[in-house]
């Protein structure tokens, strides 16, 4: 029987709480990439064991359940005016430094 | 109208405490506003090695009421967010900004975690309030609203941080030892 959304809670293996998904449909396949993610990026990728995401498949599964739930919550347009955005290709320098120390 | 808030702070862990912490801080008692959390996208930049991610986080509204009364009964928020990890100098930057409700406020925070000489981790933060809203009065609202809303989500967002940070350190330890 599925837990109802609102007392969700997902554990992964070390013991981290695991958010929620927006669509709790993709809930389960968050969780198991949320997990992988959390191990690899300790294990492997801090320590310099691994340069590639080896939870991209895991990962793939479950973009591919959001992008449906994107879809279905009209949601698609907002994201790819988002993408397109110069403040986001960025990734969060200022696009002003000198305004950012005022 | 534009508004720039910076601050700064440490913490007392190490950087891969921190950053593990910061990708699972949702849920923390000091956030129940945070519905869910999705990665939307993840990579590994090429060239630098950067592990890059990208989130979608949607928040239940706080908005005050004299923004309510432009937008509406605003129930819920979507924002994306930036993450940007470089393994060897240990530094991680983050980008925040809403998606919706744009015309009323964009909220943009800009944070860059490094660690410093004693092991621990310095974080720089700027919020940028910006508001095409021009009506007499809303402007210095906006303003101080904005600076009681800077302080209050500043300490909560700290707090909810060092709640998960204890947690993940003592898990991370214990993980750790298990495999070695």
């Amino acid at each position: 029987m599925l837990t109802p959304h609102t007392t969700y809670q997902k554990i992964d293996k070390m013991g981290n709480i695991l958010s929620a998904s927006f669509a709790p449909e993709c809930d389960e396949k968050k969780a198991t990439y949320d997990a992988c993610f959390n191990s690899w990026y300790t294990e492997k990728f801090l320590a310099g064991k691994s340069i590639t995401n080896e939870c991209e498949e895991l990962w793939h599964e479950y973009k591919e359940c959001i992008d449906i739930a994107l879809v279905k919550r009209g949601m698609v347009k907002m994201m790819e005016e988002a993408r397109e955005e110069a403040s986001f290709e960025n990734s969060g320098i200022p696009q002003n430094h000198d305004e950012a120390k005022k | 109208m534009v508004l720039w808030f910076n601050s700064g702070h440490s913490y007392d862990y190490d950087f891969a405490t921190v950053t593990l912490a910061y990708m699972n801080r949702y849920p923390n008692p000091y956030a129940t506003h945070v519905q869910s959390v999705d990665t939307i996208d993840c990579r590994i930049d090429a060239t630098t090695g950067d592990l890059m991610l990208t989130k979608l986080i949607v928040k239940t509204g706080r908005l005050p009421k004299f923004i309510t009364y432009f937008v509406g009964d605003v129930t819920k928020s979507w924002v994306m967010e930036k993450i940007r990890i470089n393994r060897d100098t240990q530094t991680m930057t983050t980008y925040t900004r809403n998606l919706d409700h744009k015309k009323i406020i964009i909220i943009e925070e800009f944070t860059h975690y490094s660690t410093n000489a004693d092991g621990f981790t310095d974080v720089q933060s700027s919020v940028k309030f910006s508001s095409g809203i021009n009506k007499f009065g809303i402007k210095n609202k906006l303003e101080s609203w904005g600076h009681s809303k800077m302080q209050e989500n500043l300490r909560g967002s700290r707090e909810g941080l060092k709640f998960v940070m204890l947690k993940v350190n003592e898990r991370r330890q214990a993980w750790l030892e298990q495999m070695a």
